[in-house]
């Protein structure tokens, strides 16, 4: 895996959207792999959150046919988390606050998790 | 520090200004959406603008609520109470969050903080949509070239400041162990700075306008109360091996059951109802007798 691009297409992300304020990338079981986040947010705990929260979202796309799981995001009063399955192997978390247009993130991320389940799968660049 | 060339992305400040100028000559009422970095909408009536929304720039519902004005919860029930609309402003006024003259100010300081923010980004390209009720408006629309004036000026005077910062560029750190004495945003401000924030971002922290924000952290920067390193690395874990990332498993859970199928509907059996909100009918006699 190449750590380098990894962290690239986080920053590149957060750069690409306005309002992004966090982000980490985690394997489907919670296992956290980079984390871009403020000080007062447990990356770990974050990461298996994600897990859980789209664990459970799946389960609920299947038991009620909604076909394949494509995200979930949770919105507050200052702002939401949105994860998203990069395909069956890993996962990707965003935080935004209230001002992150999150259609405009959705057309952001679509192609960023494609690369970033790339970057996680490749095996010629491993530790780099 | 900044890399602030010019005060204005030249070519896309010229589109906005023709694409305001054409919807203030003809009167235009509906929304002017600006794409770009961060981009926003202009919504106007008669060629007046009535409101501006950007992500690079704290709404009025966002300047509330981050400012500890109003708590979530309390926003959440009054916005219940109006029936779902996003700018309860009625209850607001009349729970005393804020008087009628504060929330306009409110509304005006948004509006305005989302011009800068959009002129003070990148400008792709403006595209006219149907009239779209914007959750907050002013009562009296602005002319869209003054408020681009207005814009062009507060862009022109951060960039005369010794150290010119953009709203959503530079990302400060405070300087550790200061012992200057230090106004009430700097102390606000210098405990939020973390070195992954811009300007805009601090803005939506503290609940306060972004051009307030932009100005104030140039001067910290001046007076050398924060520094711009760069962002900090990332840190990307080496996946333990047999522990990497694999595909996911699919859960072990039994195939769901179908529902059975009832024979025949549910009858309903007469003085059911009325077993159930009042006990039985033995109960109800014994109850209406004469004590």
């Amino acid at each position: 895996m190449d750590h380098k691009a990894l962290a690239l297409e986080m920053r590149g992300l957060r750069e690409q959207v306005t309002g992004i304020t966090d982000t980490a990338v985690a394997a489907a079981d919670g296992l956290l792999i980079a984390a871009d986040t403020a000080d007062s947010i447990d990356p770990e705990g974050l990461a298996a959150l994600a897990a859980a929260g789209l664990g459970l979202a799946r389960r609920t796309a299947d038991a009620t046919s909604r076909g394949i799981l494509r995200r979930t995001v949770t919105y507050g009063s200052h702002g939401c988390a949105a994860f998203y399955s990069v395909g069956d192997t890993a996962l990707v978390v965003v935080l935004g606050d209230e001002g992150l247009d999150v259609d405009r993130l959705h057309m952001a991320t679509q192609p960023a998790l494609d690369r970033i389940g790339a970057i996680l799968t490749d095996k010629a660049t491993e530790g780099v | 520090m900044s890399d602030i060339q010019g005060p204005l992305d030249r070519f896309g400040h010229d589109l906005l200004v023709s694409a305001l100028v054409a919807c203030a000559r003809e009167e235009f009422s509906g929304e002017l959406r600006v794409s770009g970095m961060p981009g926003g909408t202009f919504h106007l009536r008669g060629g007046l603008v009535v409101a501006v929304e950007s992500p690079g720039a704290p709404g009025p519902e966002a300047l509330l609520l981050r400012s500890g004005r109003v708590s979530g919860e309390e926003w959440a029930g009054l916005v219940r109470e109006a029936g779902g609309a996003r700018w309860p402003a009625a209850g607001l006024i009349t729970r005393g969050y804020a008087g009628a003259a504060q929330l306009r100010v409110v509304c005006a300081m948004a509006l305005h903080d989302a011009v800068f923010a959009i002129v003070a980004g990148r400008v792709d390209g403006c595209e006219r949509g149907l009239a779209a009720e914007p959750f907050t408006q002013v009562a009296v629309g602005e002319p869209p070239i003054r408020l681009l004036h207005d814009a062009a000026r507060k862009l022109l005077a951060i960039t005369s400041l010794p150290h010119p910062v953009r709203p959503d560029r530079e990302r400060p750190r405070p300087v550790p162990d200061l012992a200057a004495p230090l106004t009430a945003l700097q102390r606000e401000l210098h405990a939020q700075a973390d070195g992954r924030s811009t300007c805009r971002d601090l803005a939506f922290r503290s609940g306060r306008g972004v051009y307030t924000v932009t100005v104030e952290i140039a001067r910290m920067l001046g007076e050398g109360f924060l520094v711009c390193e760069g962002p900090p690395p990332i840190p990307v874990r080496a996946i333990p091996e047999g522990q990497g990332v694999h595909h996911r498993k699919p859960p072990a859970y039994p195939p769901p059951q179908p529902p059975p199928v009832p024979a025949a509907l549910p009858r309903r059996r007469p003085g059911g109802f009325f077993r159930l909100r009042n006990g039985t009918r033995n109960e109800e006699s014994d109850m209406s007798k004469p004590t």
